[in-house]
This record gives C-alpha cells, structure tokens and sequence, in this order.
C-alpha cells in the first residue's frame, strides 16, 4: 500500500511540476514577447535606412551602423531575412516552454533570455521554487527506478548470483543503456535534424544533461531548417529522462 | 587540502583550453577584421546581398564569441583569466556561455574536464556547505551557554544565518555589480541569483566589458563569491527540499 501511495505521489509530483512549466512559459510569454517585437521592428528599420542611404554614409556612420547591429545581435535579434520573421517569435508558446524548463532544470542556455525587468525578476521567483521541485521531481523518479533495480537484483539473487556481482552488474547495465539511449542514439538523430557532426552532438548531449547548457549548441535555433511540430517537446522528454537516468546514477 | 586540489585542477583546465582555443580564435578574429576593412573601403558599391552576408559573418562570429568594437575586435577572451574564468563555469555547471570552445579538440577536452570536475565541485560544496553549518551551530552553543536559551536559539540561529547568507550573497554584490560594472541593482540581483544557482543563461557576465578597467582582485573575488554563494544556496535548497518532504 505504501508503494501505491508513494507512486501515486510521485505521479501528482509529476503533474504539478507539469503545470508549473506551463504557468511559468505563459507568464514569460507575456512580458517578453511585446518587447521582442519592438526590438525586431527597430533592427529591421535601421537595416532599412542603412541601405537605403549607404551611399551618402560617412565612415563613422558607418561604424556606428556595425556598433547598432552587433548590439542588436547579442541581444538575440537577427536582422536577416524579410518581413516574416516578424510572424516568428523566440517567445511563442512552445518556446517559452521550453525556456521554462531550462530555467528549473538550471541549463540554462541563454540564447532566450528575459529582458525586460519583469521578466528577470519572474524569472528569479519561478527559479527559487521551480528548481527545488525540479530536485524533488528528479529525486523521487530516481529513486522509483532504482526500486525496479532491487526488484531486478532480488530476482537474480533468487537465480543464485552473489550480492555483489549483481550489484556490479546492474550498475554497469544501467550506465551502458543510458549512455546508449541518452548519448549515443540523440547524436545520431541530431545529425539528421540539425546537420551538426556525431562528435558535436555529443558535445551537445552531455553539456545538456551536466545541465552545464553552454548555449553554443541549441535544438531548434536554426533559422535555415524546418523542425517538426513536436520536436521541440520530444526534445524537452529526452532531456527529462536523461536528467532522471543521472539521478538514478547518483543512487545506485 | 581539497581547495588546492580544486584551484589546481581548475588552473590545469584553464591552461589546456587556452592552449587549445587561442589560435582558432585568432585566425577568426583577423578574418573579421578584414572582412570590415574591406566593406569599409568599398562601402559605396555596397548592395543587399553583401549586406545579408555581412550580417550573417558577424552573427556567425557573435556566436563564437568575437565582436567588433571599433578598430579592434575584442579579443583575447581566451586569454589565462578567461580560460579560468570559463573552467570554473564549466565545473560549477554554470556555463554561462559567452565563451565556449570552438576547436573540436577544445570541446572534448570540456567533455572530460568537466566528467571529472562536475563530482570534484560537488564533493568541495558539500564541504564547503559542512563547514558552514559546523559554524553556525557552534555560534548556537555559544549562544546556548551565555544566554541560557532554549530549543528556540536554533530556529532564531538559523533565521539570522540564512539573512546574513542573503545579504552577504544576494543583497550585496550587486551594489559591487553596479560600481564595477555599470548594471542597475535589479539587473546586478538577477545576475548573482542566475549564476549562485548555476541557471547561467550568460547575458550577463561580470569584467568582459572592454570598455570598463577592473582591479585585479575583481575576478578572484568574484570566484570565492561563487563557490560559498553556491555552497550557500545549495544549503537551503536542502533545508526546502527536507522540509517539502
């Protein structure tokens, strides 16, 4: 009985942390989302009287032109393309979705931030209680899974194996498995979705799972490719699990 | 013992990667470089496509850490104290990003550096963490014995440590932040909050603003801030977790 309880938490832990991610995305939504498109509006005027009067620019004009698009590129406008990209925004649903969740998960990798200060400060609160329930979430999935590894080593010892052997044995199953699911097999499936090389998907793959999330490499953030409509979300999965197989790890 | 293990580890990562990352970032940084003189000297044949492209080079080198500023780009960011600086982002699990390795060789060096780094921080945290606690119950003994107070000294020792953790952690640097640096006192809280609980998003970092001189202790300063901030925070997302439990 004690089990059902206990899974039964578990699973309201899991739907709560649910909701928290969709309330957090769409509160980030709202405050980000009108101050990206004035951003992009303004990059896209001044590319537009660039060329149009390039002729008649001094050098220092100019230079001042390269010191306003790199301002621009580093705050996450890219002035390339034409006008649908205005349709486009980095804070659509799905995407602050997906930033709610770089934020519990502490990955954190920048290429969406909030800029206005609202949105930071939000931003800091969602943090303060998300990352704990984050913890907590991981901490119960870990140890579910590691009872299914005493089930499993019971079952063996029954067979008649020694404690620790089985012991060994599990661990290294389960560290090969995940580095096999969690590594090897999303390398090679980002080198179809995101053209990067096997060695930069790894790359990729564990700098997410450290939840260290340089932000150099990021799913999604190609603006020459088309994604499928749930790539995002089986993405945000796999790194759900592959934290969860980490916490396991740090059980056994 | 376990400090100069970590500082030493962390100073041996800093030296590889400089080692590794230094001239790739040069050569891209030249290549820019000529790219603007060039458009510079030809600016009045300029038409859109070699605009797009330009745009497209300088998102391209944004990415990999270079921009323009005036004559020069900025470079040296893979200079020692940027090397280290990064190390330590990378076991702290921070990884803010703004610097990241570009050479291929760079980047699986990060891979294992970090696969043995990662356990290292988090053994010197726990320490770190230890200690602090060790701290605060003995001033709660002390206290106990002079005062003659009760079971309540603990509940009123560790409020008063966790507000002095506050202040010293998340109330303070960013008084520091907006001196040295030039953010208001909002934008100096989110960053100590974003970097003490590892998020790291890298929109803000501290002393890679060029047109700013930093003293020499800043960057030192700033790394113990990190390591008992965090050690820190980790504490009470522990006190949290137990209590929710």
């Amino acid at each position: 009985k004690a089990m059902c309880s206990g899974k039964l938490q578990t699973g309201l832990l899991g739907v709560g942390y649910f909701i928290y991610l969709l309330a957090g995305a769409a509160v980030f939504q709202a405050l980000e989302r009108s101050a990206e498109k004035e951003e992009k509006i303004a990059a896209a005027q001044m590319k537009e009287a660039f060329l149009q009067n390039f002729t008649h620019l001094t050098v220092a004009e100019m230079e001042q032109f390269m010191k306003n698009l790199t301002e621009a590129i580093q705050n996450g406008v890219y002035p390339v393309g034409n006008e649908s990209q205005f349709e486009d925004s980095n804070w659509d649903f799905s995407n602050s979705f997906f930033f709610a969740g770089t934020v519990v998960s502490t990955i954190g990798y920048g290429t969406l931030r909030p800029k206005t200060a609202g949105g930071q400060i939000f931003c800091v609160f969602f943090a303060l209680f998300g990352i704990p329930l984050n913890i907590v979430f991981l901490h119960r999935v870990g140890k579910m899974l590691s009872l299914l590894c005493k089930k499993l080593g019971k079952f063996l010892h029954e067979k008649g194996m020694q404690k620790k052997k089985i012991k060994f044995l599990t661990l290294l199953f389960f560290l090969v498995t995940g580095i096999l699911v969690f590594l090897c097999l999303p390398s090679l499936f980002f080198q179809i979705t995101e053209g990067w090389s096997y060695s930069e998907g790894i790359y990729f793959a564990f700098i997410t799972l450290s939840t260290i999330g340089f932000g150099d490499y990021v799913v999604g953030k190609q603006p020459d490719r088309h994604y499928f409509s749930y790539y995002r979300t089986l993405v945000a999965i796999w790194i759900l699990f592959g934290l969860a197989w980490i916490a396991l790890l740090f059980n056994l | 013992v376990m400090l100069v293990l970590y500082t030493g580890y962390v100073g041996l990562g800093a030296a590889v990667l400089r080692a590794l990352e230094r001239p790739a970032e040069v050569r891209a940084a030249q290549h820019l470089l000529q790219q603007h003189w060039e458009l510079l000297a030809n600016h009045s044949c300029l038409q859109g496509p070699t605009l797009q492209r330009l745009i497209e080079d300088i998102i391209q080198a944004y990415k990999s850490g270079i921009t323009l500023q005036g004559n020069t780009t900025s470079l040296s960011r893979w200079d020692f104290s940027g090397s280290f600086f990064f190390s330590i982002s990378t076991i702290t699990t921070i990884g803010y990003g703004n610097l990241s390795p570009n050479t291929s060789a760079g980047r699986i060096f990060c891979i294992l550096f970090a696969l043995f780094g990662i356990p290292l921080n988090l053994v010197l945290l726990n320490e770190i963490g230890q200690l602090m606690l060790l701290g605060v119950q003995n001033c709660a003994h002390c206290l106990e014995e002079v005062f003659h107070w009760q079971k309540k000294t603990s509940l009123l020792i560790k409020t008063c440590a966790l507000a002095t953790g506050l202040l010293v952690f998340l109330l303070l640097p960013p008084l520091l932040f907006s001196d040295k640096e030039g953010w208001s006192y909002e934008e100096g809280f989110y960053y100590s909050f974003i970097t003490l609980s590892t998020i790291g998003f890298g929109d803000y970092v501290i002393g890679i603003n060029p047109d700013r001189t930093y003293p020499g202790w800043y960057k030192n300063v700033i790394s113990v801030w990190i390591l008992f901030g965090m050690a820190w925070l980790a504490l009470v997302i522990k006190f949290c977790i137990n209590f929710l439990e």
